[in-house]
């Protein structure tokens, strides 16, 4: 095969100039020219990687590293967490007692039997909770109190040391709440078995828990 | 007590001196800065220079690479290692410029497209660096990665995902264009 100058940028793809193409560099100045610029565009592009002093790259690399880091290693003190997991407590206790006191309250299904006037005597009256009932309301009442507890004790610093008529209306609503709560409770210790106001005592706990976490969540927003 | 991002330090288990692949690539999936700092050592000055050829400026190459790092460690943990670290980190960085490109594009619509005129008082260097902006993406990657930072076209073509024949077809591209470039009289 002759080798001729339009062969060249083709023997150029391999790193290895074939014979051929080696002799007619010899005898040829324009591929021989050509030929060496191919080889200098190599060698200069080595120039061409820049280097440059960066001290203060990697300490800044790091920092803004332990920066994103920094909320994963106090999830556990955060404040949402506390306020989401009482939320989720509450969530999964109230509807789970409230659906088992309804169940232990329903009416018997109707039969021959329960017509008479004795089956009708023994049924318990919608007002009044049955024992196992009764266990299931206080059960949801002490995770009420335990959530309300934490969520009362992540505000008081916001509570205490904030003065905006904000804070001022929570605190009012608050105060309004512990004293319908007190009252309420006091009913309660008395008629333990009444579902109205055992409904209603529960109805002030979600408003309670409802109100902290306005304040708790004003206070992430802030 | 001392953290160790996300462990006390007595369970951050050591980095040796020398770490292997895979020491290195657990270590930083466990999130330890010390495996980020040896991957910063290693691979940090080509990452720059790279990127300094890509953005044209130092001190968007230098946000650049800090950018990408913080992208390798949000991404170590679920690094699964069927690539080297070093290319996925390179691959990271790749991206980076681009969006940087973009954003920087973005900025200036109106600035003229970059075009290449040979001039005979100019040193071959000089000529070369602006031909390269006149090539196209692909050509002046495969160019930066294999002749001006010197990897091989086999961690090339993992970086970039493409065949090894393609990287080495991508590069005989380029250096047509820019010989041709390079030898064309000026305008």
């Amino acid at each position: 095969m002759k080798f001729e100058c339009g062969d060249l940028e083709r023997a150029l793809a391999n790193s290895d100039l074939f014979p051929e193409a080696r002799e007619h560099l010899k005898s040829c100045a324009v591929c021989r020219r050509e030929y060496r610029l191919w080889s200098e565009i190599s060698s200069v592009a080595r120039e061409l990687h820049e280097e440059w002093d960066t001290p203060a790259l990697w300490p800044s690399i790091r920092q803004a590293i332990e920066a994103e880091r920094k909320p994963e290693r106090i999830w556990w003190k955060q404040r949402k967490t506390w306020a989401a997991a009482a939320a989720l407590v509450i969530a999964i206790v109230v509807p789970v007692g409230l659906w088992r006191h309804s169940v232990a309250t329903a009416p018997p299904a109707r039969t021959p039997a329960a017509t008479t006037p004795t089956a009708t005597r023994q049924t318990p009256t919608p007002d009044f909770l049955t024992e196992q009932a009764l266990r299931e309301v206080e059960k949801s009442e002490a995770a009420y109190r335990q959530s309300i507890a934490k969520l009362s004790q992540l505000a008081a610093p916001k509570l205490s040391t904030q003065s905006s008529p904000e804070v001022a209306n929570e605190k009012e609503r608050l105060a309004l709440l512990d004293s319908a709560i007190a009252e309420t409770r006091a009913s309660v210790a008395s008629n333990r078995f009444n579902i109205r106001l055992q409904t209603a005592l529960a109805d002030l706990y979600r408003q309670k828990q409802e109100t902290l976490r306005d304040v708790l969540s004003h206070d992430a927003k802030n | 007590m001392v953290w160790e991002i996300g462990l006390p330090l007595p369970f951050a288990a050591s980095l040796p001196e020398h770490p292997t692949e895979t020491e290195l690539a657990e270590a930083c999936r466990r999130g330890q800065v010390r495996a980020f700092e040896h991957l910063y050592r290693v691979h940090s000055a080509r990452m720059k220079s790279l990127a300094f050829h890509l953005l044209g400026s130092r001190a968007d190459a230098e946000d650049t690479v800090q950018e990408a790092f913080l992208k390798v460690c949000r991404a170590a943990r679920g690094f699964e290692g069927n690539s080297s670290l070093s290319t996925w980190i390179y691959r990271i960085l790749i991206n980076c410029c681009y969006d940087a490109i973009r954003k920087k594009q973005r900025l200036a619509e109106n600035a003229a497209p970059a075009e290449f005129r040979a001039e005979s008082n100019v040193t071959l260097k000089v000529a070369l660096e602006r031909a390269l902006k006149a090539l196209n993406e692909r050509q002046r990657m495969v160019f930066l990665l294999f002749e001006v930072e010197g990897l091989r076209h086999s961690e090339i073509a993992a970086i970039l995902e493409v065949p090894e024949g393609t990287s080495r077809s991508w590069l005989f591209e380029a250096k047509c264009q820019l010989k041709r470039m390079l030898t064309e009289a000026p305008k």
